[in-house]
């Protein structure tokens, strides 16, 4: 074991937020797509020329969600367990918009009753929209905290509710998380699809960079002046192991720029979240669809870390007992689980990029409406 | 190290799948595919007088 | 405040549901998966086009099964964390790690290439696209293999250790973990297992070809590689199944013993019951038919140990428990900050016991002070529900002989060149199509109900396992799983009958039978 117990810690948080970043710049246009999906397909043939866009690649895509709850529960088991069974129901509502987007795409061309072809394109408008709008609602409540505690077998109990999932800022979160992924998709259905889609798609990247660009200032400024960070005031040796319960926390107003303070190089992130979504949008109606691409993952990968550089140390703040609050310290796995999780991630992550960088490159090219009518019985 | 027979019999089952259909292959379904081509050809000509 | 029994109830019906609808998928893509390998090796080989056609056309299928595979998956993948809360964080650190490694390894690399597989062909030289196949179905297998070690640790936590200071297990070995013996013969039954499914699934659906006498090209080869690959599957999940490793701790024994409906421990070599009728009650199984020396060959592969009863089992548990509450009070000193020497010493001697004091917390949540009729309780707990496993266990070997026959006999017509004229034969493999699904799930109670009162075998029983949520949320999760389940499962269905129906002409290649009577599937009965 060469890497030492606090080192690894980081490094399974930069692995966690990297997992992230995966899942954002792939499966997020994915879910993009599905959101814009009715409103730029007007005909049925539109329609799989968009679907057929993705058709191929997004199973593989969503992996990175798979992957990404799977690295959680082993790097960051105590995470896992309060986050997935605090936002119960917020957790179940995404999943359920997840189960029914596969029969989207599998489903939907294999009969030809208009009205079977419909439900289907809600089912992937709203596994696009669901899982985008709860993702952004969910991390506007990690940045406020949550209110859960632990009793001293370490069960965790959360006592929020359901609804006060859903307050201002949480929505304002979950506007920037639409409009950011709706933006990334628009641009990717400008890079694959020809004539009157592609002018439609411009359109939409055009209203929803904007958007994005506007709810991102603003949950900016409420991070800043609104709402309450937290601090940690003392705990034991981060190269040891111990449990939540052994620090204490304050929280106080804009402690989440603490970070950017003491470390101004992390300013970068932010800049790069604003930059990348101006200068996507501004290549997007030049018709740099490719450029702009690039551009607009700039963005995505800018606003994840921005908001990891903000609360870091903090995974989970607990608002209602903060020192029960997660950190990069105590909510993490064993050494040695840690130092396994990582040889392994080493080792297959490459390949993983590598062999997806293959078949995206097989399968590029525009799909055309021609593309459509010629596999009319074996495109989705 | 049932690990190590699975490896093994992963491979023979497949094997035997293969070998199976290849040894029917060249030995009797020549003559099956000869039957319904004849078959199909009949039903193709048909098809051409109903199209036309 | 503990999660409410109701709510331990609401999230194992859950679970199970959830779980045994995702594996009515599961085994289909495992056993489908290296049949389209093996049709597209025989194409590539042969150059022969109708070995594309079958690829393609059972592909299809395959595609329609793999859709709801993965949508079912995915909330089991969350499902630990949103209704397991206390069992992620108790014991996470060695439970996620194959879970994480099956996405790292195993699911990306199926989920990735299926695509292509799909929609490479035009894309890809035959050879690359043969390769995308193989890793497609290898894939399969190795997400099959880590959550069956997963699965396996479970049954048999071996390779892990308590920390009282985090209060969870940890990771000790992780070769251990991987190498567990349970998991080992638990992955080679259980995808074989699959291999079945997927061989009786193409058998039955070209019998049924074969019936009607249309495409007879097609099915003949399809029946033939069904056969061969199904035949060798057959023999390997019985194998396996035999061999699956009860010599290993007291919960197997216990699963053993009730599977047998064994209460007494008798003298070896232990007879076996060909039928009974169980009762908890009163500890005895009714109208017994016995077989003598039987049972005891099966399960010690001897004449002379014997095979350890049920009541026998029970005493050796409410010991276990005694010893755990010592080690539970020596728990309680160490995290009230005494650690002393002696202290250390008494919990390190009697810490494997300490999961059998957690049964106790049903009663009464302090542990130590349990009365004699709390301990009594506790004790009759350690064993599961005898008649559910008795029966469970029967359906599936029963299916397991029935199913070999099927294919000896396919196998042997095929190789006499005969099976396509003995009607009897392929009717009996069309009817029997459900056969493996129900096997598999009837292996699955064995396997998981068996394992009661426990979610770790002697280390976290079920009952402490759950999140703390109210029941209303459960309540509302089940039914919105069962409602969504069932109108994608009639989806499902509807389209893996309507294209196993159309067969191969829904492929359009304009060879196949209704393409040429004029009853084109372009009109009104076809595909789209
Ligand atoms: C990795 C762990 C794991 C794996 C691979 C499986 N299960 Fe399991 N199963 C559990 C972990 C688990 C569990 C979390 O431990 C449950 C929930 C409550 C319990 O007692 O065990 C459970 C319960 C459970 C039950 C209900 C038993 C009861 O209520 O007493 C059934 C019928 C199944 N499972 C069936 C399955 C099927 C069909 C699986 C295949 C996909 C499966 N399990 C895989
Ligand atoms: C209860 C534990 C299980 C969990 C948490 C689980 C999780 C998952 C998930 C998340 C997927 C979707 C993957 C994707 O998006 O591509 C999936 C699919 C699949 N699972 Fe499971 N699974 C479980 C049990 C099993 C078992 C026991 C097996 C095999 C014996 C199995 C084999 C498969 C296969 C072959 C697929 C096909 C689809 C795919 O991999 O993409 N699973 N599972
Ligand atoms: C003679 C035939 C068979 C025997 C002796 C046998 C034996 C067993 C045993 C003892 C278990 C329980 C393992 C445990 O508790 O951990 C099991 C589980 C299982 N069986 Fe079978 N089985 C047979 C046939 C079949 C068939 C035909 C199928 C399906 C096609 C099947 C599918 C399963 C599955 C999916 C499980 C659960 C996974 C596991 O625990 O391995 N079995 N089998």
């Amino acid at each position: 074991m060469i890497l030492d117990y606090e080192t690894l810690k980081i490094i399974w948080w930069l692995f966690v937020g990297l997992l992230l970043i995966g899942f954002v710049l792939t499966a997020g246009f994915d879910l993009g797509i599905g959101t814009l999906l009715p409103f730029l397909g007007k005909k049925d043939e539109e329609r799989r020329v968009i679907i057929n866009t993705i058709g191929a690649t997004w199973e593989g895509n969503q992996v990175w969600l798979v992957l990404g709850a799977g690295a959680v529960f082993a790097a960051w088991p105590l995470i896992y367990a309060a986050a997935f069974s605090g936002f119960y129901a917020a957790m179940l509502l995404a999943l359920f918009a997840l189960v029914i987007r596969p029969g989207g795409f599998a489903y939907r061309s294999k009969l030809s009753d208009p009205r079977w072809r419909s439900l289907w394109d809600w089912a992937l408008f709203v596994g696009g929209v669901v899982p985008a709008l709860i993702f952004g609602v969910a991390f506007g409540n990690l940045l406020q905290g949550v209110p859960f505690h632990y009793d001293d077998t370490l069960r965790s109990f959360y006592t929020g509710s359901f609804f006060a999932l859903f307050n201002p800022f949480a929505l304002l979160a979950g506007i920037v998380s639409v409009a950011m992924l709706v933006m990334h998709g628009g641009i990717f259905l400008q890079i694959r699809t020809e004539g009157e889609i592609n002018a439609r798609a411009k359109r939409a990247v055009m209203i929803f960079s904007g958007l994005f660009v506007v709810a991102l200032a603003l949950a900016g400024l409420w991070v800043a002046f609104g709402i309450d960070g937290y601090r940690v005031i003392s705990m034991p040796d981060p190269n040891s192991s111990f449990t939540p319960l052994e620090k204490t926390v304050d929280k106080v107003t804009g402690a989440w720029l603490v970070n950017y303070r003491l470390y101004p190089w992390t300013v970068l992130a932010p800049v790069a979240g604003f930059a990348g979504a101006i200068i996507a949008w501004f290549l997007s109606q030049r018709n740099q669809a490719g450029s702009a691409f690039i551009a607009s993952s700039l963005s995505l990968t800018g606003v994840v870390l921005t908001t990891g550089f903000a609360m870091f140390p903090f995974m989970m703040p607990s608002s209602s007992h903060p020192g029960h609050s997660l950190t990069v310290w105590d909510g993490v796995s064993s050494h040695l689980t840690l130092s396994w999780m990582f040889w392994a991630t080493v080792v297959f992550l490459p390949v993983i990029i590598a062999y997806t960088s293959w078949v995206f490159r097989v399968l590029r090219g525009k799909v055309t409406v021609e593309d459509i009518r010629k596999d009319e019985h074996s495109a989705y | 190290m049932w690990y190590f027979a699975w490896i093994l019999g992963v491979l023979l089952a497949c094997a035997f799948g293969i070998i199976n259909v290849v040894w029917l292959e060249f030995e009797h379904l020549l003559e099956v595919d000869e039957e319904t081509k004849a078959d199909d050809q009949a039903q193709a000509a048909a098809k051409d007088a109903t199209q036309n | 405040m503990f999660p409410t029994e109701e709510v331990v109830n609401l999230s194992r019906l859950q679970f199970g549901l959830t779980a045994m609808y995702h594996f009515l998928f599961v085994p289909l893509t495992l056993g489908l998966g290296l049949l389209l390998a093996i049709m597209e090796s025989v194409y590539v080989m042969t150059g022969k086009e109708i070995y594309k056609d079958m690829t393609r056309f059972w592909g299809m299928l395959f595609g329609i099964n793999f859709a709801m595979g993965v949508a079912t998956g995915l909330p089991l993948e969350f499902q630990f964390g949103t209704n397991w809360a206390y069992y992620s964080h108790y014991v996470g650190d060695v439970f996620g790690v194959p879970l994480a490694l099956e996405g790292l390894i195993a699911f990306f690399l199926e989920a990735t290439l299926v695509g292509l597989f799909f929609f490479g062909w035009n894309r890809l030289t035959k050879v690359q696209h043969l390769t995308v196949t193989w890793l497609v179905a290898l894939g399969a297998n190795f997400s099959a293999l880590f959550i069956l070690v997963a699965n396996g640790w479970m049954q048999h936590p071996v390779g892990a250790e308590f920390n009282y200071e985090t209060m969870r297990m940890e990771l000790k070995s992780f070769t251990e973990v991987f190498f567990n013996p349970v998991a080992q013969v638990k992955f080679v039954h259980t995808v074989s297992a699959g291999y079945v499914t997927g061989a009786m699934f193409v058998l039955g659906i070209s019998a049924y070809y074969l019936l009607k006498g249309r495409d007879r090209a097609f099915a003949i080869r399809s029946f033939a590689v069904a056969a061969g690959f199904g035949l060798a599957s057959a023999l390997s999940v019985m194998v396996l199944g035999d061999e699956s490793g009860y010599e290993l701790g007291d919960v197997q024994k216990t699963k053993l013993a009730a599977i047998e409906a064994e209460w007494e421990t008798h003298k070896a070599p232990a007879a076996f019951t060909v039928f009974g009728l169980p009762n908890q009650e009163k500890q005895t199984t009714e109208y017994a038919i016995k077989v003598p020396y039987v049972l005891g060959l099966i399960a010690t592969r001897s004449v002379d140990k014997e095979v350890v009863g049920l009541k026998d089992l029970m005493a050796r548990h409410e010991q276990r428990i005694r010893r755990g509450m010592i080690a539970y009070e020596a728990l309680q000193k160490l995290r009230g900050g005494d650690e002393s020497q002696p202290v250390q010493d008494t919990f390190e001697l009697h810490k494997v016991d300490l999961g059998y004091a957690l049964l106790l917390k049903r009663y009464t949540p302090n542990v130590v002070d349990a009365t004699e009729a709390q301990i009594q309780q506790a004790v009759k707990d350690t064993i599961p529900h005898v008649a559910t496993l008795y029966w469970s266990f029967r359906v599936m070997v029963g299916i397991g002989f029935l199913m070999l026959f099927i294919f000896v006999a396919a196998f042997y017509f095929t190789a006499v060149r005969s099976a396509w004229n003995q009607r009897w034969l392929l009717r009996l493999a069309l009817y029997s199509i459900p056969l493996p699904w129900i096997a598999a799930e009837m292996g699955w109670i064995v396997a998981e109900y068996g394992r009661q009162p426990w979610t770790i075998a002697e280390v976290l029983p079920t009952f402490l396992s759950s999140s703390s949520l109210e029941a209303s949320n459960v309540y509302v999760s089940l039914a919105a799983f069962v409602v969504f389940y069932t109108a994608l499962l009639i989806a499902e269905l509807y389209l893996v009958f309507k294209y196993a129906r159309l067969g191969p002409s829904s492929l359009h290649t304009g060879r196949y039978h209704f393409e040429q009577r004029g009853r084109g599937t372009r009109s009104k009965e076809g595909a789209p």
